[in-house]
């Protein structure tokens, strides 16, 4: 059994070339790079921090692509935390996707939706566009066992 | 004691009974009915192989009664045979046989053409398997997906040996349809099992027990039915040890009740103690006969042990005697049980499912007969990558002259040779003409006979072949294939529960849950004509364009002129595909830092990101795509109070010079940041507002707090389908065809047809030589109209009506419809059924557009 629960998180999308995000230095705040596509990488991090890391990321790249854009999205993702010793057993009732290594992540279908997949300490986090968060929160639930827990 | 009902009858159960044992033990013979000749059956293979046993548990049919277990309360029925399996009216059809040869149907019924559908109901009342229920309890079957290096399928002694040698050093699920060792009746084999089970935990795998592989699919990749689950495993690599049978045996009487095949009678009598008759003659060609005769006698049967075919098996309600050809000649038995071991047939279904080399055998399904040492060689051999390669069953199916081949579907030695004569000469053409292995057991039984018919008959290497075997091997039920997929994913808005709470009818538009009406359809359209009123319009498709090549990209894929777009300023777009037809539409806005921001229709997010991005990469542009709809919440304000409702929540400057029709401004409202587009959907002033999602709620709450002095409603979809229809705007999809090119719609006007390049530009210089044949028209009608309604012209249809209402706005009621021209010209005055349709320009309301401009 694993719990699953919102944990809300800051995300900012820095869209630069290609050179330029391969040459980007991640921010800090414990901020987590996503490469989600050649030009295009996202940061995750604790919402307090979300301000810091995105203009750390525009000073940055700024540096690096004049063209550059960094916007924060945070209000289009939802976190879900599934946690617990279960957690990547739970995935595997909504997901074909192998659970990330540590550090890691993946991207795919996830409860029929499209959604990332993050190793975390405690577990995994889902990062799933708002709008499906009620079906995945509903679906990790009763699909995966896990038990919902308010964070 | 627990027991189970039999069509009404009580039946005690013994621990670890299976349906079919405790039905035996009470004296049931006759488990079903054959499905054409309505001949008895009863058990045969005990193993779930063949179909013989199939019933009807608890309303769902298609159980296999012989591999079921009993359980206490159970509501079991046997499945055909009118009015009852044990005294069948259509039994006559046995009778009858010679007048409905293989393949009758296709002959007797095809003229007069009329004739079919009769026969078609009779044929279908006469024959089947079990009746679906009209009604079932939702069964949410979970689906479970794993990756795993090696999936082992089978959990005999090959299968375990190589679970237990693979999972040394790699990840390993071992698939077993029972419980481990649960179906093994010699005493060695069932301590290898344990042995071996044992040494496979030890090493790691995991064991599913209770699990049915119903598929081999490519990848490799199969999936697995258990008790409560779907399980799609992705394997690197596939160990199919799945055993063998024994060979099914044709000869006359052969599927009379009473004929066994080995292990089915073995499982009776020593795993449930129940004797399979009082005389039985147990043929052997195999190394078994010893022991089956063993196994037979520990529950009382006396028992007869001959080596030899089968030649004939005799008798009414079961068999009463056979004779046999030993090797000391014809010799007649009285028996009332025959049990057969003529040979091992691999259950290879789903290793010959594919080609692919991940995918191979161990024990009994690669070495027919293999020995218990032999078969955990096999395993072992297999889990290092040295498999056996398949060896033929030895020696081939025995077959008589006449006899059932096709237990299932009732296609005998006869048929075969009746449609080879006719013409159908290889294995795959006889399946399809006799329907032979195309039953419930899917050719598990007879597959080998029909190659084996075909290669006696002297086909061709290419037609003599197994036909192609294909998932599923058992039958599942249709709710556990659908496994997750039981439901429809909607998108919610932020504003979701707030429009629940406000008693809103919840619709499903696209992939989005919206509300329809608030109640009063009729008041929610007052509110935006005379008030104010406000939508939930989050689901919008919305889109940040940037990047130094942005304007390049929305010029080369809009018809409109982007460049004419001063910052501050927006315009409503058309997407033309290369055909020239519209694909969506939307708006664009300038921002004053060179970008874009980008709205796209509800339902039309996902494609217009897709097709975007495409050209993008098409033309190698410099374009930052940034898809903001899962990220913005949007409220349309709309009504002639619209900017006095604004102004009460916001210190930015609203008016008509800084916030123009069509234009935008970046302003905040009841504290909110928010990108106010005036735009004219509803053809009222309105103004969208673009919000972060996480600040819907409070910005709803303040619009209808502050609008209270207005009395404010807000309005679901219902009202607005009235609302844009009496502006006589289009629903892309509802009121348009995939094929329409603006021309045809009206929306001519939204081209630029000066612009040197866009998509589609080429294919609309060419269409627009041709005359119109057909077009989008406003439509009057003199009573109330219906959407779909065919227009009539002089009784011809000649057009259709796409959107009507009743509007109070446009003084009656409206519609929008399509309409084909007649010799060169588009009718004025048509039918739609009872009411007279005008054609009518539109807007049906305030055509000079003075009210969008506040």
């Amino acid at each position: 059994m694993a719990d699953v629960h919102d944990r809300p998180v800051g995300a900012i999308v820095c869209a630069a070339s290609p050179e330029a995000l391969d040459r980007l230095v991640a921010p800090g705040h414990g901020a987590r790079m996503l490469r989600v596509a050649p030009d295009e990488t996202m940061a995750v991090v604790a919402p307090a921090f979300t301000d810091d890391v995105r203009r750390e990321l525009e000073d940055r790249i700024a540096a690096l692509d004049a063209d550059a854009l960094v916007l924060d999205v945070s209000d289009g993702w939802l976190g879900l935390a599934l946690t617990g010793p279960d957690a990547d057993h739970a995935l595997s009732y909504l997901s074909a996707l192998e659970p990330p290594v540590a550090d890691g992540y993946v991207q795919g279908d996830v409860a029929r939706v499209a959604a990332k997949v993050m190793r975390e300490p405690d577990g995994l986090l889902l990062l799933v566009p708002a709008y499906w968060s009620e079906h995945v929160r509903a679906r990790a639930i009763e699909d995966a066992g896990a038990k919902a827990r308010r964070p | 004691m627990p027991s189970l009902r039999l069509d009404g009858r009580r039946l005690d159960c013994h621990d670890g009974d299976t349906i079919a044992s405790a039905a035996f033990r009470a004296g049931v013979r006759t488990f079903s009915r054959s499905i054409k000749a309505h001949r008895r059956r009863g058990l045969y293979c005990g193993t779930g192989d063949c179909a013989n046993c199939l019933v009807t548990v608890d309303g769902l049919p298609g159980e296999r009664a012989c591999v079921m277990p009993a359980r206490d309360g159970m509501r079991v029925e046997r499945e055909t045979g009118w009015p009852s399996v044990d005294r069948d009216a259509l039994a006559i059809n046995d009778r009858l046989h010679r007048f409905m040869p293989v393949g009758f149907y296709y002959k007797v019924f095809a003229r007069p053409r009329w004739l079919w559908p009769i026969a078609e109901r009779v044929i279908r009342r006469a024959t089947g398997t079990g009746t679906l229920p009209a009604v079932v309890a939702a069964r949410h079957t979970r689906t479970r997906f794993v990756r795993v290096h090696t999936l082992v399928i089978g959990g005999g002694v090959a299968g375990l040996a190589a679970a237990a040698t693979a999972a040394h050093d790699r990840s390993v699920v071992l698939a077993t349809e029972a419980a481990l060792g649960a179906e093994v009746t010699d005493p060695a084999a069932r301590d290898t099992i344990a042995r071996l089970a044992a040494e496979a935990r030890a090493a790691g795998a995991e064991l599913l027990e209770g699990h049915t592989a119903i598929g081999i699919y490519e990848g490799p990749s199969a999936a697995l039915l258990g008790p409560d689950e779907l399980v799609e495993v992705e394997a690197e690599r596939v160990i199919v040890a799945t055993g063998a049978i024994e060979a099914h045996g044709v000869f006359p009487g052969n599927d009379l009740p009473g004929v066994w095949l080995g292990r089915g009678a073995a499982r009776m009598a020593a795993i449930h103690n129940v004797p399979i008759g009082t005389r039985a003659v147990v043929v052997a060609n195999t190394g078994d006969g010893a022991e089956l005769a063993d196994a037979l006698r520990t529950a009382g049967t006396d028992v007869t042990l001959v080596a030899g075919r089968v030649l004939e098996a005799r008798g009414g309600r079961q068999v009463d005697s056979i004779t046999v050809l030993t090797p000391e000649g014809r010799r007649a038995f009285a028996c009332d049980a025959l049990v057969l071991s003529l040979g091992w047939a691999p259950r290879d279904t789903l290793l010959r499912m594919t080609a692919e080399p991940e995918v191979v055998g161990a024990g009994d399904v690669v070495r027919p007969g293999c020995t218990l040492a032999e078969a955990e060689a096999s395993g072992r051999a297999a889990a290092t990558g040295t498999a056996d390669e398949p060896r033929e069953a030895d020696p081939w199916p025995i077959t008589e002259h006449d006899g059932y081949v096709c237990v299932c579907e009732d296609v005998s030695m006869h048929d075969l040779e009746r449609a080879w004569d006719e013409g159908w000469t290889s294995s795959e053409i006889l399946k399809r003409y006799t329907t032979a292995t195309m039953g419930p057991c899917q050719g598990a039984l007879c597959s080998r006979h029909l190659a084996e018919h075909a290669r006696a008959k002297g086909a061709a290497p290419a037609a003599r072949g197994r036909t192609t075997a294909r998932p599923p091997v058992r039958g599942p039920r249709l709710g556990d294939l659908i496994g997750g997929v039981h439901e429809q994913v909607e998108r919610r808005t932020a504003l979701h529960e707030r429009h629940v709470a406000a008693g809103a009818r919840m619709d499903h538009s696209g992939v989005w849950l919206r509300p329809g009406t608030y109640g009063d359809v009729a008041d929610e359209i007052r509110a935006a004509r005379q008030r104010v009123s406000v939508m939930d319009v989050s689901t919008l498709g919305t889109f940040l364009v940037a990047g130094r090549d942005a304007r390049t990209l929305l010029d080369h894929v809009f018809p409109i002129d982007v460049g004419a777009i001063a910052a501050g300023r927006a315009r409503y777009l058309l997407a033309l595909d290369e055909a020239g037809y519209v694909m969506d539409d939307g708006l664009l806005a300038a921002l004053a830092d060179g970008s874009y921001f980008l709205t796209s229709t509800s339902g039309g997010a996902d494609r217009m990101e897709a097709w975007l991005r495409n050209w993008i990469d098409r033309l190698d542009l410099h374009v930052h795509l940034v898809n903001q709809t899962a990220q913005l919440g949007a409220i349309n304000v709309a009504g002639p109070h619209a900017r006095d409702l604004l102004a009460t929540l916001s210190d930015d400057d609203l008016s008509r010079e800084a916030l123009p029709y069509p234009g935008h401004a970046d302003i905040t409202v009841a504290g909110v940041p928010c990108r106010a587009i005036a735009a004219g959907f509803v053809g009222e002033l309105s103004f969208e507002l673009h919000h972060p999602r996480g600040r819907s709620v409070e910005l709803w709450d303040a619009l209808l707090a502050a609008g209270a002095a207005w009395d404010i409603r807000p309005h679901g979809l219902d009202a607005l389908d009235v609302l844009r229809l009496e502006k006589g705007h289009v629903y892309l999809a509802q009121d348009t065809m995939p094929d329409d090119h603006p021309a045809k719609l009206g929306l001519g006007w939204a081209v630029a047809s000066t612009k040197k390049e866009f998509i589609g530009k080429r294919a609309l210089e060419r269409m627009d030589a041709l005359p119109l044949e057909r077009r989008l028209v406003g439509l009057r009608f003199d009573g109330p109209p219906q959407r779909g309604h065919p227009l009539a012209l002089d009784g011809a249809i000649v057009g259709r009506i796409t959107s009507c209402a009743v509007s109070e706005a446009a003084n009656g009621p409206v519609g929008l419809g399509w309409l084909r021209a007649v010799g060169g010209e588009f009718p004025s005055v048509l039918r739609a059924g009872e009411v007279t349709a005008t054609v009518s320009p539109t807007p049906f309301y305030d055509p000079d557009g003075e009210r969008l401009r506040g």
